[in-house]
């Protein structure tokens, strides 16, 4: 069985990727990663209050404010705009204009996120004018 | 001068190269100084590609033309593609956790059809390792350096097919959205571990040489003694021995 003994670590390392996507994909009902803004309007009637789902979408201009335990900002995909809650500290780099991606569930017209994370988008642009503007603001 | 001297420093060239454009180039305005560690990222994303692809045809060499010099090619060839698969892995991570906000993530595609694909290589090394016999252990480690390959095209197409946190392609398409002087650092540094993989391969190959003399050897020995008990390696098949 010696011989065997180095199939070990591959094995349980597939069967555990294999395992942790599956359970991803069976929690969120559709087999998608996230829901567009659209698209959680469209199937508004799928997932009632409380029913949690991924959402993702642009942070837009000028919506982003803090709150006492965490921020609140609007995320929008053209078509529709949707009113995040979220509750935690957002990633380093979170602010407005980029791609974020919220898990949490409806609470009438806003939704409520306890995890946010940053989509960066597949865009690699220098600064366009002098002085540090990626600087990473602190307050938000 | 032997062609493993010239190659490992043609590599220590080329890798002072990428880093000088590697420290030249602008940072991106979203990602500040995060921006470099794609410098390594892609590059050994890019290897861990080429790596497979390499074993692929090697894998095939062998099972048409039966010489022992493409199953060394297929194994070093793995060997140095699982090492760099797991060096993408480790940079996304670290890249990750500040700019997404997570190092990991179950749900993404790009993430989940890598890390299989380095497991199931890794389950190539195994199996090499669990059967004695050069030939037959050449043949069925072919099967699976083909096989597995399917997991190549799935890793690096993932983000256009399903959506994912991991971003989409940034290089390959007609309007590539990168900054030009960051195109050039990172294209240098894909072409500098280029050379490096050539280095570590010539190494490997030479090494994968020498560790089947040995076992050629083993087995002579062996043989003698133990009478019938113990059969010499399956060598008939083989030209090139």
């Amino acid at each position: 069985m010696t011989r065997y003994r180095w199939f070990v670590l591959p094995a349980i390392g597939a069967i555990v990727v294999i395992i942790g996507w599956m359970v991803f994909l069976s929690l969120g009902e559709n087999l998608v990663y996230y829901l567009t803004p659209n698209e959680a309007v469209e199937q508004r009637a799928d997932f009632p209050d409380g029913e949690r789902f991924r959402l993702g979408g642009q942070v837009e201009e000028g919506s982003l404010m803090e709150t006492d335990n965490g921020v609140e900002f609007t995320v929008s995909d053209g078509a529709h705009e949707i009113h995040i809650v979220h509750v935690g500290a957002p990633p380093e780099l979170f602010r407005e204009g980029v791609g974020a991606i919220v898990e949490g569930a409806w609470d009438g017209d806003v939704f409520r996120s306890d995890e946010l994370v940053v989509k960066h988008d597949e865009q690699y642009q220098a600064p366009e004018d002098e002085g540090h503007p990626y600087e990473v603001p602190t307050d938000a | 001068m032997n062609r493993h001297r010239i190659l490992g420093l043609s590599a220590l060239v080329v890798i002072a190269i990428g880093l000088y454009f590697g420290s030249q180039a602008p940072l991106d305005q979203l990602q500040g100084e995060y921006t470099r560690i794609m410098y390594v990222h892609v590059p050994s994303a890019w290897l861990a590609y080429l790596s497979f692809l390499v074993t692929l045809v090697a894998s095939i060499l062998w099972l048409t033309k039966r010489r022992l010099v493409f199953d060394r090619v297929a194994e070093s060839s793995v060997s140095i593609g699982v090492f760099f698969t797991a060096l993408a892995l480790m940079t996304g991570m670290i890249w990750g956790y500040p700019v997404w906000g997570t190092f990991w993530d179950w749900g993404d595609a790009r993430m989940m059809t890598t890390a299989l694909m380095f497991f199931v290589y890794v389950g190539y090394l195994a199996l090499r390792r669990s059967i004695p016999d050069p030939a037959m252990r050449a043949t069925r480690s072919a099967v699976l350096g083909i096989v597995a390959f399917f997991l190549v095209p799935l890793s690096y197409l993932s983000v256009l097919i399903v959506r994912t946190l991991h971003q989409g392609i940034t290089v390959a398409r007609p309007d590539s959205p990168i900054d030009g002087e960051i195109l050039l650092a990172l294209l240098s540094n894909v072409g500098a571990f280029t050379v490096v993989y050539l280095t570590f391969m010539s190494l490997k190959t030479a090494i994968a040489r020498g560790e089947e003399e040995l076992e050629e050897q083993s087995a002579a020995v062996d043989a003698t003694p133990a009478g019938a008990a113990i059969t010499a390696p399956n060598l008939e098949k083989v030209r090139d021995v």
